[in-house]
């Protein structure tokens, strides 16, 4: 193989060149920016669990109580037995859990979303610490609470007041801005876990529509394996039987309503197709070359080249030339991908996932989680995309070699 | 000026299908004897070449080139037999339009392990016995015919062959451009003994050749 021949080739048969290498970077272009945009997507998805540290939300719907008053429990929130907490924490894939029991309570004037919180937790409502915005983070074995900063602003609450909730006094120990952090859970008052579960326990509404001990909860965070989260939802579901509700990643992508979103096969396919575009190109240009070049293998061969050393050239040229279009079809990916980075995506919550009573003010208004879509080129699809145009190379040199062997240069040779 | 014999062709025959394009030929050619070739077009003369030079194999008979015969040699021992012992002049002259005047002289060299320092000078040598000196960086489409053509003889002589074929060398040229062409070729079979082969239908470029063979219907008739 002659490099100095190669350069000459790829560079003086220029229109041939480019046309091959924009088809080729085309093709590679597209199959990277379709698996960046599903990745993309994935990890969209992922956003309204990940901000309160979970990949897997578990809850369970159940019935409506009779009567609004008092401390109750949402329809989409009613009682997780403790026993099944922990037999979920032991199922494989589960590196952690966090706690927290959503109430509602209706004081004769005053209705409130109550969020009882572990303290120290890096999974779940705990990770609201870091959205203190004026005050202190709740502490060990206290009854206090934190509200929420609009709630606050709204009714003139302040840190060092005192609010009462279902006739208990809980001293205002600072303000909390959770619409900067998560939108799954969201309450007007955040009080310590072992305080919500009291007021739970001791509330006959809460028993007569879901029995409730005191260690029993309502809302399950789960920090899991990424790869065992689709069987461990459903180990959870069997386990927790009808009613069970469990949020992954993967229910958020279908909420995404994408086509890149939906399917993996649809990302799959269309993929495939770029590939096929993509060896197409790329053997068609090396067939019409060789065809083209006829003449020119005849000369090489009667002087005294072999086939192999023909073929070696040739190959060259091709891997080269797709490895060229490799470079472009991923230094067009990338900038794709930044452009896409700029497109928004607005991922619904469902109402379940963050209940407010519909008769309150916005109690019934769709929440959406919005962010940029989180589009860009990953080194192992970067480093995929170039091996794999060079593989094309390399398959349309070796492939097309053997029609190499076929031209017999006192037939190329023979007419002036 | 005729030696030993170089290159013998015994009873080659060569059919397309059912035409016979060569039919029970036998021709020598001694070491640095010229010999030409002629006929007209038609009657077989390039293929004959073609069997004597390893390009083409016979259908029957054999060919002994230097000693050795080539008639049964696979395609890349063919090949290999040619870089190392024949070169080739074309009508068209068959220069790579993408390699410059002493890339095209240095071809044959390439897949040969060499430093390309030696690949280059060599070719440069040969291009300034072809008075191409201040040509050695043009490409073919730069060079008149007369130059292409003695780029493709520098090219036929950088592995120092022991025969030359050339087919129809002048075809393509005007008469004071071919007439410097046969000269070059006179001077390498006088001054260098290099045996060659030339194919031409022109009578008058034939006698300035050792030996007339004349070809008709696939036939050697005298």
């Amino acid at each position: 193989m002659n490099w100095h021949y190669l350069v000459n080739e790829l560079y003086y048969q220029r229109r041939r060149t480019v046309a091959s290498i924009i088809g080729l970077s085309i093709g590679i272009a597209l199959l990277i920016i379709l698996n960046s945009l599903s990745l993309a997507y994935r990890q969209a998805a992922h956003a309204p669990l990940r901000e309160i540290g979970a990949d897997v939300t578990v809850q369970r719907s159940g019935d409506v109580p009779e009567n609004l008053a008092g401390v109750v429990f949402p329809c989409s929130a009613v009682t997780i037995r403790d026993e099944e907490v922990k037999k979920i924490e032991s199922y494989p894939g589960v590196r952690g859990t966090g706690k927290a029991l959503l109430l509602w309570v209706f004081d004769p004037n005053r209705a409130w979303i109550v969020l009882g919180i572990e303290e120290k937790n890096s999974i779940g409502p705990a990770v609201l610490r870091s959205s203190v915005t004026e005050g202190r983070f709740l502490e060990d074995g206290k009854t206090e609470a934190l509200v929420e900063a609009a709630y606050a602003r709204q009714f003139n609450i302040k840190t060092g007041d005192s609010i009462s909730l279902a006739n208990r006094q809980f001293p205002v120990v600072g303000l909390i801005d959770a619409s900067r952090a998560a939108k799954i859970a969201i309450a007007n008052v955040y009080v310590p876990l072992a305080v919500a579960q009291d007021l739970a326990a001791s509330s006959s509404q809460v028993q007569s529509v879901s029995p409730f001990a005191r260690q029993d909860v309502n809302l399950l965070f789960i920090k899991a394996d990424q790869e065992r989260i689709t069987e461990m939802a459903s180990s959870i579901k069997t386990l927790m039987g009808k009613g069970a509700a469990v949020a992954t990643p993967d229910s958020f992508l279908k909420l995404l309503g994408s086509l890149f979103a939906l399917s993996d096969k649809f990302t799959f396919a269309a993929s495939l197709v770029a590939i096929i575009v993509a060896v197409l190109i790329a053997f068609k240009t090396m067939a019409g070359n060789i065809a083209e070049r006829a003449r020119e293998i005849g000369v090489l061969k009667a002087v005294g080249w072999t086939n192999r050393n023909v073929v070696m050239q040739l190959l060259a040229e091709s891997v080269i030339q797709c490895f060229i279009a490799g470079i472009v079809g991923l230094v067009i990916a990338i900038i794709a991908s930044y452009g896409l980075s700029f497109m928004k995506v607005s991922i619904p919550i469902p109402w379940e996932m963050s209940p407010t009573p519909h008769f309150l003010p916005g109690g019934g208004d769709q929440i959406f989680k919005i962010l940029r879509l989180p589009v860009y080129v990953p080194w192992k699809l970067a480093l995929f995309g170039i091996a794999l145009s060079i593989i094309i190379g390399g398959m349309t040199g070796a492939l097309l070699g053997r029609h190499v062997s076929h031209i017999k240069p006192s037939e190329v040779l023979r007419h002036e | 000026m005729s030696n030993a014999t170089i290159l013998s062709g015994t009873d080659l025959s060569k059919s397309y299908g059912d035409l016979e394009v060569v039919k029970n030929v036998s021709l020598s050619i001694g070491a640095g004897e010229f010999v030409c070739l002629v006929g007209k077009s038609g009657c077989g003369k390039t293929t004959l070449l073609s069997l004597l030079s390893g390009l083409e194999k016979p259908t029957s008979g054999k060919v002994m080139l230097d000693g050795k015969e080539i008639t049964d040699a696979s395609e890349d021992e063919l090949a290999l037999f040619r870089r190392e012992n024949v070169g080739f002049i074309f009508q068209s002259f068959n220069l790579i339009p993408t390699l410059s005047a002493w890339e095209n002289v240095a071809l044959p060299l390439f897949p040969i392990k060499m430093a390309g320092e030696e690949r280059q000078r060599r070719a440069m040598e040969l291009l300034d016995k072809m008075e191409l000196g201040h040509r050695t960086e043009h490409l073919p489409s730069a060079l008149s015919g007369g130059e292409k053509q003695r780029v493709a003889i520098a090219r036929a002589l950088i592995n120092k062959p022991k025969v030359l074929f050339a087919d129809e060398p002048t075809g393509n040229l005007d008469s004071s451009t071919g007439d410097a062409i046969m000269e070059i070729l006179n001077r390498l079979h006088a001054d260098e003994g290099v045996a060659i082969l030339m194919v031409t239908h022109e009578v008058e470029l034939a006698k300035t050749a050792e030996r007339l063979v004349r070809m008709h219907d696939g036939e050697v008739i005298s």
